[in-house]
């Protein structure tokens, strides 16, 4: 029963109803019986006069069998006039214009297809027009838009009659704006910069009808907010730019003239104003609306939050001891509604109880670093994300440096040239305690043109890379309170030629953090992992970003459905795969 | 209409006079259909615009021929027919751009579809079914007027489809009686106008049916 069910509301679905939109096409199915003239200005319909030198516009009715008319003006196929007080010199599309060449009577027919019009009387007056005026009077647009501008010419017999299409028009001021004497645009202005102009119709040999056209600033028409649409992962940032759509074409950046505004702050929160950007914080998942308003006009996109709402995190390593003066990386691992994990760390704000003791210490991405300042038997160590939050606990002591020791241990250490690899430094004190003090520590190379140590920052001590083209063996140094290990490590550097790059794809789920590794093949089939010598890249920041291209190189975390291109660099080649993510 | 509601009273008094059988037919039939139909309002369009054509709705006949298969035959619970149609519509008006006018003359419509059933069998001797067709139709217009004046002419054969549903009601284990619904559409057929250009047309058709069924 419930397939029949199924099967009657396809039936319903498919079925639909019949056709409910408006027609287009006219009925020329029904014979067309007779047509008659109408002038188009209702003054001259009703005299069927126009002064001399003067031209008006008729039109065609036409009727069909006597069940309806229409205009069928544009389908005549000749106009005619019994004499040479009226004519139609004109061309298309004003071939349908009377002309009054001269006092008199004339008797006008129009003809279309076999069916021709009753005549048409139509009085050429003799009067002489005595003054003009142009209307709107004294207009102000904004810069970079248009106005049409009509004629009025008053008769020595006081009748009033259209000379929008009979005047010449000009303007004194072309720089700020034009009036189109064509016959097809006859009296249309347009503005191309701030100022006034004054705007003549001339007809008659009479003084011509003036008006002055005022230029002001352009007015903003449209906001496009960038990016559009974008999709970002919650607890991150994006920022926003918004770009202005004026009525003189120019298209500038506007951000720090904007007020923004975020439909849904419990989704993402953006502040009111900025400068070269604003930037969103996403809190939860759901869609929040940007918007950018400026004058009246407002400019919106749609910001998805992905990858579920954190409802908990921990902190790694829960409780940690080091010598003082040393430093250790902190990380936040973020469980969300969605059922996902992923890295926070750059996302929660952490605090220390005594910075005397210890401080904490961003360093962009999801890198955060504790540093231990004085000797405590534990002091608390926090991590906050909105009412969530969680502990660990920081032991500094200060026992006397014994010895070091570089892991791995040295020996023949295998390095390619071009590529990189790391080393740890142990170090060893009197209360039998031991501790990694790579990124409290110094590294150095006794042959650089063989391989290079980084002491630029703390994540990126104890990584040495083999300088390309390079070959042989080379000392590397380390140092750490005043000791060296002993013995030093010595790596052998290799010039290999790389003959191809592949990725070891990882499973993505919205709001995972995945890693991808990048292994390259070499001639004689010598494979090295060159995961982090490789720049990663991503071409759909909606599909999947890379978590952190600094500490976390080849993991990425997947924002939203879709598919994307993730490519890896190395040595010269590159290479790609397609992820997907459900 | 009377003469429409004497044959639906006589498709019907089988109704009466037959107790309830259980017996479910297998094997080959041939069947007799009657029913009403309303062909839904339809764009017709050309390289000048559209327009829309209203129809009335209109009596239609059908015949089938098919094979009933088992319960329990590995093909299926159902039946599998040949059925030819024909439905005729009378133009009723004509909508342009400036109103509508009065339409004249009929658009008939022979079709000849391959229906798929599948038939839902209880312990009653009602039976719902459901299904569709493919085949082909060919459409005539040659008679469309609009106020007086031809609209169309020519026929056009297109593809056609439909969908099903409805009970059937063993009268006994050989007669059965069968009242559906059925959806009938097609590609939109071709036809020339009076000046010489084309046009093309919709075709949505609601039709129930009556019938009775006769298995061997």
């Amino acid at each position: 029963m419930i397939k029949l069910s199924w099967a009657g509301f396809l039936l319903l679905v498919v079925a639909g109803c019949g056709y409910n939109g408006t027609p287009t096409r006219h009925n020329d199915f029904t014979p067309l019986t007779s047509i008659r003239i109408v002038a188009a200005d209702p003054a001259i319909e009703a005299s069927h006069t126009i002064a001399a030198l003067t031209s008006t516009k008729l039109t065609v009715i036409g009727d069909y069998s006597g069940l309806f008319t229409r205009d069928i003006t544009d389908q005549v196929t000749s106009w005619s006039s019994n004499a040479s007080t009226a004519s139609f010199p004109y061309a298309s599309p004003n071939n349908n214009r009377v002309f009054g060449a001269s006092a008199g009577a004339a008797s006008l027919t129009a003809s279309v297809g076999g069916v021709t019009s009753a005549i048409y009387p139509l009085t050429v007056s003799p009067a002489t027009v005595t003054a003009i005026a142009i209307t709107p009077a004294n207009p102000s647009i904004p810069n970079g838009l248009t106005t049409q501008f009509t004629a009025t010419g008053t008769f020595s017999d006081t009748t009033t009659q259209d000379l929008t299409f009979d005047a010449v028009w000009a303007s004194d001021t072309a720089a700020v704006a034009t009036v189109s004497d064509a016959p097809a645009s006859k009296g249309f202005a347009q503005s191309h910069t701030i100022g006034t102009a004054t705007i003549s119709a001339t007809f008659g040999g009479i003084p011509a009808g003036t008006t002055i056209l005022t230029v002001t600033p352009a007015v903003l028409q449209s906001i496009a907010v960038s990016p559009a649409n974008p999709s970002v992962l919650s607890l991150s940032t994006v920022n926003f730019t918004a770009t202005g759509t004026y009525s003189d074409g120019t298209t500038p950046d506007i951000t720090n003239q904007v007020a923004w505004l975020s439909s849904r702050p419990d989704l993402a929160t953006i502040p009111a104003s900025g400068t070269t950007s604003v930037t969103a914080t996403t809190l939860a998942q759901g869609t929040a609306v940007i918007s950018a308003a400026l004058a009246g006009v407002t400019g919106t996109t749609n910001l998805k939050v992905t990858g579920g709402t954190l409802t908990g995190f921990t902190i790694a390593p829960a409780t940690v001891t080091l010598a003082n003066g040393t430093v250790t990386r902190l990380t936040a691992t973020g469980t969300f509604s969605n059922g996902s994990t992923r890295d926070i760390s750059g996302a929660v704000a952490w605090s220390t109880a005594d910075s005397n003791l210890a401080t904490v210490t961003k360093a962009g991405g999801n890198l955060v670093w504790l540093n231990a300042l004085g000797v405590t038997t534990g002091t608390p160590i926090t991590a906050k994300s909105g009412t969530l939050t969680a502990t660990s606990s920081l032991i500094v002591s200060a026992p006397t440096l014994q010895t070091l020791t570089i892991t791995p241990p040295t020996g023949f250490v295998d390095l390619t040239a071009g590529a990189s690899t790391r080393f740890s430094l142990i170090a060893a004190f009197t209360d039998g305690s031991t501790q990694d003090v790579t990124a409290s520590s110094t590294w150095s190379s006794r042959d650089t043109t063989k391989a290079t140590v980084d002491n630029s920052s703390a994540f990126a001590k104890g990584r040495i890379s083999g300088v390309p083209a390079a070959a042989g063996p080379v000392i590397i140094d380390a140092s750490y309170g005043g000791l060296t290990p002993s013995p030093s490590v010595t790596v052998t550097v290799t010039t290999r030629t790389l003959q191809s790059l592949a990725i070891t794809p990882g499973t993505l789920n919205v709001g995972n953090q995945v890693k991808f590794s990048a292994s390259a093949t070499y001639t004689g089939t010598t494979i090295k992992d060159v995961t982090e010598d490789t720049v990663w890249s991503i071409d759909k920041p909606n599909v999947a970003i890379l978590a952190d291209s600094t500490s976390q190189p080849g993991q990425v975390v997947a924002v939203g459905s879709g598919s994307a291109t993730l490519t890896a660099t190395f040595g010269g080649l590159s290479k790609s795969v397609t992820i997907t993510v459900p | 209409m009377k003469r429409t509601c004497q044959m639906i009273i006589a498709l019907c008094l089988p109704l009466v006079l037959c107790g309830a059988a259980m017996a479910q037919h297998s094997g080959p039939y041939v069947g007799a259909f009657i029913g009403g139909n309303a062909l839904m309002d339809s764009e017709g369009s050309d390289n000048q615009g559209s327009f829309i054509l209203k129809f009335d709705p209109a009596l239609q006949g059908s015949a089938v021929a098919g094979w009933d298969f088992a319960p329990g035959d590995p093909v299926g619970e159902g039946r599998i027919e040949l059925e030819y149609t024909r439905r005729s519509n009378r133009l009723d008006q004509v909508k342009f751009a400036e109103g509508g006018f009065k339409g004249d003359g009929d658009l008939t419509v022979d079709s000849l579809l391959l229906n798929f059933f599948g038939v839902f069998h209880n312990a009653t001797p009602w039976s719902p079914y459901v299904g569709g067709g493919l085949g082909a139709a060919r459409m005539d217009a040659s008679g469309l007027k609009v106020t007086g004046q031809p609209l169309g002419t020519g026929t056009s054969v297109v593809f056609a489809y439909q969908f099903g549903t409805g009970v059937d009601f063993a009268l006994t284990n050989h007669l059965s009686l069968d009242l559906g619904y059925r959806f009938f559409s097609s590609i939109k057929p071709k036809f020339t106008e009076a000046n010489g250009q084309s046009f093309k047309m919709d075709y949505y058709n609601h039709s129930a049916t009556l019938g009775l069924r006769f298995g061997f």
